[in-house]
C-alpha cells in the first residue's frame, strides 16, 4: 500500500520534470512521508526554443554569482540538449534539463511508472567531511557542454 | 600514526590508508601494492608482454596461462551468470578481464592486510574503495559520492565500515558502458554506486547495472545486501529502498 502511494507521487514527480518545471528536493522528501500529494514550488521554465539565447537573470548579492544561466542548445545523435544552471553563492544549486531527447523523456516517464522507483530528488551538493570520494569523473560531452556554457555565462566555467 | 600510500597502478590512482597502529602494516601495504603491480602485468591490454595480450595474439593457450588466469576466468564465467550477461569478460570475442581486475585487485589487497594483521583501514582504486574498521577518528569511514557536474562536492555521505563502494560512469578517457546484449552505450545514466560487503561484486554490478540501465535498480534491490544510488542525465538520483540506511544527514549549508 505504501508502496503504490510512493509510486504515485513520484510519477507526478517525474511527470513534472518531464514538462518542464523545477521540482524541489523536498516534494521527494514528501513522497517518502506517504504524504497524498507532493507540493513542489513549481515554476514554468523557459520555453525550449531552438536559439540558443542566453537568459541569465542574475541577482547580486554579497558572496559570490547567484542566478540562472541556460546554456546553449547542444544537440548529439539522440537529439538536443539543454541545461539550465541555478547559482548560489557562487556554487551550483540546481541543473534542470529543458531539453532532453524525446525517446530518453519518454522512456524516463515509462520508467517513472513502471519502474522500481523508491526514492528520488534532484541532487544537491553538500560539502561534508569525507574520508574517500567515489565517482565517475564525467558526464556526456553534450552535456558537460551545455552545462559549461551556462557555467561560462555565470562567469564560473 | 595512520600510514597512507598513494602510487599510480592500472592507470589510476591506488590509495591503501591504514589506521591501525600496527609494525607489520608497511610490508602490508608494500606486498598489496605489488600484487596490484602483478596483476596489472599479467592482465594488461596495453602490455604487449602481458599474459592477456599473449592469449589474445593466439600465442598462449588459456589452460597453459597459470592459476591467476585460471581463477579470474572462473570469476569471470561467475559474474556473467550472476548479471545475466550485462558483465562480459568477452564483449567483443576477445579476453577483456579489466572490469573484473580492479575489484579483484581491491579484494586481494584487502585479504593481504588482513593476514597483515590490519583491522581498519581502506584500500580506493580510482573511486571504488572497500572499507574496514572504523577511521583514523574512531568513526565510519566516510565516502562521499561524487556530484557530477561540481566535482568538488559530494551529493551523498555513505558511513561505511566493512563496506565497499563502487561507482560506475561515462569516464573522462571517452570510455563507453556498452550494453553488451544491443552493442550500443549504455546512456541511462550519469553514474551508477553500488554499496555492498564485497568490492568485487559491488564494482561488477554497478558497471552492469549501469548498462542494463533503468532495469538496474531492480537488479541490485534484488541483491541482498547491496543499495544502490543512481544519477539520472537531468540529475534527478533514485536510489534502492534500504540505501538511506548507510548514509549520514545531509549536511546541505
Amino acid at each position: 500500500m505504501k508502496r503504490a502511494t510512493i509510486a504515485v507521487v513520484a510519477t507526478v514527480a517525474g511527470v513534472a520534470w518531464i514538462l518542464g518545471f523545477k521540482v524541489t528536493p523536498h516534494s521527494t522528501g514528501l513522497a517518502s512521508a506517504g504524504s497524498p500529494q507532493p507540493s513542489p514550488t513549481a515554476e514554468p521554465a523557459s520555453p525550449a526554443t531552438g536559439s540558443p539565447g542566453p537568459s541569465p537573470t542574475p541577482t547580486p548579492k554579497a558572496g559570490g554569482v547567484n542566478g540562472t544561466f541556460t546554456g546553449s542548445d547542444v544537440p548529439n545523435r539522440f537529439g538536443d540538449v539543454q541545461i539550465k544552471v541555478v547559482i548560489s553563492n557562487g556554487h551550483i544549486a540546481d541543473v534542470q534539463a529543458l531539453q532532453l531527447p524525446t525517446d530518453r523523456a519518454q522512456s524516463a516517464y515509462i520508467s517513472q511508472v513502471a519502474g522500481p522507483i523508491l526514492r528520488s530528488e534532484v541532487i544537491q551538493a553538500q560539502s561534508a567531511r569525507i574520508d574517500i570520494v567515489s565517482g565517475a569523473t564525467y558526464t556526456s560531452e553534450s552535456y558537460a557542454q551545455s552545462v559549461q556554457s551556462a557555467l561560462q555565462q555565470a562567469h564560473l566555467g | 600514526m595512520p600510514l597512507r600510500q598513494v602510487r599510480e597502478v592500472m592507470g589510476m590512482p591506488v590509495t591503501i590508508h591504514v589506521a591501525d597502529d600496527n609494525p607489520a602494516a608497511s610490508e602490508g601495504v608494500d606486498e598489496a601494492f605489488a600484487d596490484f603491480v602483478l596483476l596489472d602485468r599479467t592482465f594488461s591490454p596495453f602490455l604487449a608482454d602481458s599474459l592477456l595480450s599473449r592469449i589474445n595474439r593466439g600465442e598462449l593457450a588459456v589452460s597453459e596461462s597459470g592459476a591467476l588466469v585460471q581463477q579470474a576466468l572462473d570469476l569471470c564465467r561467475h559474474y556473467e551468470r550472476a548479471t545475466r550477461g550485462y558483465f562480459s569478460a568477452w564483449p567483443h570475442g576477445r579476453l577483456e578481464p579489466s572490469g573484473l581486475v580492479k575489484g579483484w585487485a581491491i579484494d586481494r589487497a584487502c585479504s593481504i592486510l588482513d593476514r597483515r594483521g590490519c583491522r581498519h583501514y581502506f584500500v580506493d582504486a580510482g573511486g571504488d574503495v572497500q572499507t574496514r574498521g572504523s577511521s583514523d577518528t574512531g568513526g565510519p569511514w566516510r565516502v562521499g559520492i561524487r556530484h557530477p557536474v561540481d566535482r568538488g562536492d559530494v551529493v551523498r555521505v555513505i558511513l561505511a565500515a566493512d563496506l565497499a563502494v563502487a561507482t560506475s560512469g561515462t569516464y573522462e578517457k571517452g570510455a563507453h558502458i556498452v550494453n553488451p546484449h544491443t552493442g550500443k552505450p549504455a546512456e541511462d545514466w550519469l553514474s551508477f554506486t553500488v554499496v555492498g560487503p564485497d568490492i568485487l561484486t559491488a564494482d561488477i554490478c554497478a558497471t552492469a547495472a549501469f548498462a542494463m540501465g533503468d532495469e538496474g535498480l531492480g537488479f541490485i534491490e534484488a541483491m541482498p545486501g547491496f543499495e544502490a544510488y543512481a544519477i539520472e542525465r537531468n540529475l534527478v538520483a533514485r536510489w534502492t529502498a534500504g540505501f538511506d540506511a548507510f548514509c549520514a544527514a545531509p549536511d546541505r549549508s
